[in-house]
């Protein structure tokens, strides 16, 4: 295809960013008792071993739908245009109240159910177990929900050797601490986005004819011969389940500040496997609420599909083995579907204090679906100071030497 | 914790000065830097403050309709570098982790 002369295009008054279509994803949701089919008790929860819930009396097994199908979120993302939203990601209602009062199906009592902090509560009259699966708009309630398959004993297996590997330098407060049974169970909230584009991307690549040695003074110096092209790329782009964080604690990612870069490096998780959500899936873990919209999330989630895109390209650019220079890059998303998911981490944090009384929050994360564990362990500065001063100390010696002799 | 940043960031920029140095001196320079080096590495290995997810790579993506262009302009001799100048076809923007 030619290269068309560059038009200053008449861009039509930027539309209006036209409002999210929104899908609803709590349809047939049912807030209250939540009952085994069988026997008919309200002790439900999620075996991790097979990834089903399960009731606790008489251990039926069932499992709620897979949610891609059931929201048909497989639909050609090709055909994807203008902003698609589950209703559990739809903008966060700064004035609803997260504290919601039920009245219990089986004895009529009033029962407190804290969204801040989980979807459940347990009748105080009559035992039995009240959840939440109505979206409220305030976050707490996502279109899925990934279950746990890594068990406890497993994230602890892994986050043991983690540390054991990392034990000489760390802070001696923290080998004292450390217990790897403190791991918890956390569902994060994420927002998983597919995204439809177009691209068109300008620039020049170079690719190498020669390379040589020639002499300098008395040295040789490496030289190079090399083709300068116009590369001009234009295609359509797909982008699958792009995941990224939904709550604000966890977007900020600053590692002189925190240590969530280490959650963030767990993922990809296989969202695909997701379920619709049922708050049964919560017990016996923690879950964190989402408090972040579309219109915090859109500037990230379509800068990291640039990325994915200027990642994507280079496999059309293998002949500029110098490197391509971008001077235009158009990415121009045109349909996109947002999806708010909790999705299974076990957590082992630690609270490291200075002696100047600031805190910092190290974490060792297992991604509970495939395993991948990734931590922060303190460090005992002083001796790894000392270390790395004796280290200098030999280096110096031995350099000196080198140097001097001329090696 | 901001000297520690501080060193390992002249640590890094040393390195750097000795890998692009050619030969034999570079050879004495790294045990010139091996305190540094041994630091900057053991920080990294306990810390971890370096890894992200790499959603550049790790995201499932598929390109459709590709129309290519490609014109040559001018043929370059001598150069002295081995890439391009200003290569970025790799660069990523949208990591959050907030590093050096
Ligand atoms: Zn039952
Ligand atoms: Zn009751």
């Amino acid at each position: 295809m030619p290269t068309d002369d560059v038009e200053p295009e008449a861009q039509p008054a930027t539309s209006t960013e036209d409002a999210p279509n929104v899908f609803r994803t709590d349809d047939g949701a049912q807030d209250g008792l939540a009952k085994c089919a069988r026997c008919g008790a309200t002790e439900i929860s999620l075996n991790v071993a097979t990834g089903n819930l399960r009731c606790g009396f008489c251990r039926f097994e069932w499992a709620t739908d897979n949610a891609i199908e059931a929201f048909n979120l497989n639909g050609d993302i090709s055909k994807l245009s203008g902003i698609l939203v589950g209703s559990g990601s739809s903008d966060i209602v700064p004035s609803t109240e997260e504290i919601l009062t039920f009245k219990c199906s089986a004895c009529g009592a009033e029962v407190v159910i804290d969204t801040n902090n989980s979807t459940q509560a347990r009748c105080h009259w009559c035992r039995n177990t009240l959840s939440m699966n109505q979206q409220v708009p305030n976050g707490a309630v996502p279109d899925m929900i990934l279950p746990f398959t890594v068990e406890k004993s497993t994230a602890v297996e892994k986050i043991a050797s983690f540390v054991g590997k990392r034990k000489f330098f760390a802070h001696p407060k923290f080998r004292a601490e450390f217990n790897a049974e403190n791991v918890m169970g956390v569902y994060l909230p994420y927002m998983v986005v597919d995204i439809n584009a177009h691209a068109r991307m300008t620039g020049e690549g170079e690719h190498q004819t020669r390379s040589y040695t020639v002499k300098v003074g008395d040295k040789q110096e490496q030289r190079y011969d090399a083709d300068l092209f116009n590369v001009v790329r234009e295609f359509d782009i797909q982008v699958n389940d792009l995941t990224v964080e939904s709550s604000s604690d966890r977007l900020d990612q600053n590692t002189s500040q925190n240590s969530n870069n280490i959650i963030n490096t767990i993922m990809p998780f296989d969202v695909e496997n997701s379920v619709r959500y049922d708050s049964n899936y919560l017990a016996g873990f923690t879950s964190e609420r989402r408090d972040s919209n579309l219109d915090q999330l859109s500037p990230i989630a379509h800068t990291q599909a640039e990325d994915i895109t200027r990642h994507r390209v280079n496999d059309s650019l293998a002949f500029y083995d110098r490197g391509v220079r971008w001077t235009a890059e158009e990415v121009d998303v045109r349909g996109q579907r947002w999806v708010s998911a909790y999705l299974p981490v076990w957590l082992y944090s630690y609270q490291q204090r200075n002696s100047s009384g600031k805190t910092f929050l190290h974490y060792v994360a297992v991604n509970a679906r495939t395993g991948e564990t990734m931590g922060s362990v303190p460090l005992h500065q002083s001796k790894l100071l000392l270390v790395a001063g004796v280290v200098q100390l030999v280096g110096t010696v031995i350099g000196l030497v080198l140097v001097a002799v001329g090696i | 914790m901001l000297t520690h940043f501080a060193w390992m960031t002249a640590s890094g920029q040393l390195i750097a000065a000795s890998s692009s140095d050619e030969g034999s001196r570079g050879f004495g320079l790294v045990f010139l830097l091996s305190g540094f080096i041994f630091y900057a590495a053991i920080y990294l290995r306990y810390r971890n403050v370096d890894k992200r997810h790499k959603h550049e790579s790790e995201t499932e993506s598929a390109m459709f309709n590709m129309q290519e262009t490609n014109d040559f302009v001018v043929s370059k001799t001598g150069l002295t570098n081995s890439k391009i100048a200003g290569a970025n076809n790799n660069v990523v923007r949208g990591a959050r982790r907030k590093f050096f």
